[in-house]
């Protein structure tokens, strides 16, 4: 009698285990992401005119959208660590740029995260419009890998320069403004010194 | 008193005594697995004590090194050394880094002394005595681990590959000869990976 008391307890402890392990196993086995790497809208190609849904549901256009010096696209998240230490810096830039004619966009790629979420986020952090890339369509056109990545493109719909936003993830150390030197550089008719800039950043996540 | 009351009475007493070790077991159990997940649970309250003089404990010292490093160190470990290498570079804060870390070790344990695995973390430097080695420790990871700090990521994500933008993770395999010959910006695919490293 007693042997089978233990016999009980060790099922128990053994079926305990295995919950615990096939729960790993299935939650790890959830996840679903593919992120191939795409070629790169190359700097100085046109990028076509697009539309996409913004946080309303109301569907917007590139064209529409710009200012009359251009647009800078802004490949964020609602949830990527990065994104967040960024997030501050994003919205600086925004408010500067638009007073020289460049309208900042948002645009959320990661099939990850609801259009709820990415709308109350974007309600939250920015004062500029947000869209949203369902099925990655404009990420894989661009070539877009990370949040954040930049795409600077001046009134002619022409790709100055792409990618990160500085070189600090932190804030804490930037001694390159890699995307505020581009556009300063072209609103006052200078070549661009750096046209592209990768730095470390989260996956978007794709569908 | 008659045999059958005597038999009964027995009876009872076997039941209560199944009953009450089945109990009791059962409660050991419980208490051991609370023990287990406090035990995992323990590993995160490491490094606190780390830096108390005189808490040199066993936990402690199991804590793995993790060695700093800048643009021109990351080249010298992508140096063939005649062994195939295996790098993935992660972050604590990179959600899909920390759920692929469990197969990254289990290869790295099956494949030991046949290819070299490094990790390296793209944390804020102020987490290299920190969250870094403290996953680690709870990974049980046994490869050497370093960070990367530069000011011109781009020059050192351009020495690991042409095609990563900078999304972590990203993992990549090199045969004996420094060639590519598999990687994966994003969770990397366990038996793809696998089945690259048997052909090697």
């Amino acid at each position: 009698m007693k042997k089978l008391g233990f016999l009980a307890a060790a099922i128990f402890a053994i079926v305990a285990i295995v919950a615990g392990t096939a729960f790993v196993y299935f939650n790890n086995a959830k996840w679903n992401e593919d992120t191939n790497a795409y070629a790169d809208l190359a700097v100085g190609a046109t990028v076509d005119n697009f539309s996409l849904v913004d946080t309303n549901g109301a569907e917007k256009s590139f064209n529409d959208l710009k200012g009359k010096n251009g647009a800078i696209l802004v490949f964020v998240s609602a949830q990527c660590p990065v994104v967040k230490q960024y997030n501050e810096r994003i919205s600086g830039f925004a408010a500067d740029f638009a007073a020289k004619g460049i309208n900042v966009i948002g645009i959320n790629s990661n099939h990850t995260e609801s259009p709820e979420w990415v709308k109350s986020h974007a309600a939250e952090k920015y004062k500029f419009p947000v869209l949203i890339d369902k099925g990655n369509v404009l990420a894989d056109k661009l070539g877009a890998e990370v949040t954040p990545e930049t795409f600077y493109v001046n009134e002619k719909n022409v790709l100055i320069y792409h990618g990160a936003i500085d070189n600090s993830r932190s804030g804490g150390d930037i001694t390159e403004n890699y995307l505020r030197d581009a556009v300063e550089a072209n609103l006052s008719g200078k070549p661009v010194a750096r046209k592209n800039a990768n730095a470390f950043g989260c996956n978007i996540k794709r569908v | 008193m008659n045999t059958k009351k005597v038999y009964s009475e027995r009876k009872q007493r076997n039941n209560f005594l199944f009953l009450r070790s089945a109990f009791f077991s059962l409660l050991t159990s419980v208490f051991c697995l609370s023990l287990l997940f406090l035990f995992s649970c323990q590993s995160q309250t490491r490094q606190s004590k780390e830096n108390t003089p005189g808490a040199q404990t066993k936990a402690v010292s199991e804590l793995p090194p993790v060695t700093q490093i800048d643009a021109s160190g990351l080249k010298d470990l992508l140096k063939p050394n005649g062994k195939p290498l295996l790098i993935n570079f992660w972050a604590t804060w990179c959600g899909p880094c920390r759920e692929e870390f469990p197969d990254l070790v289990r290869i790295g344990a099956n494949y030991k002394g046949q290819i070299d695995l490094i990790t390296v973390s793209l944390d804020d430097l102020s987490e290299i005595n920190g969250e870094v080695p403290k996953f680690l420790a709870q990974m049980k990871s046994e490869s050497p681990g370093y960070l990367l700090k530069t000011q011109d990521e781009d020059a050192a994500i351009g020495l690991v590959s042409k095609d990563w933008q900078g999304g972590l993770p990203f993992t990549i395999l090199f045969n004996a000869q420094g060639e590519t010959v598999y990687s994966k910006q994003g969770k990397f695919e366990a038996d793809v990976l696998v089945a690259e490293i048997e052909k090697l």
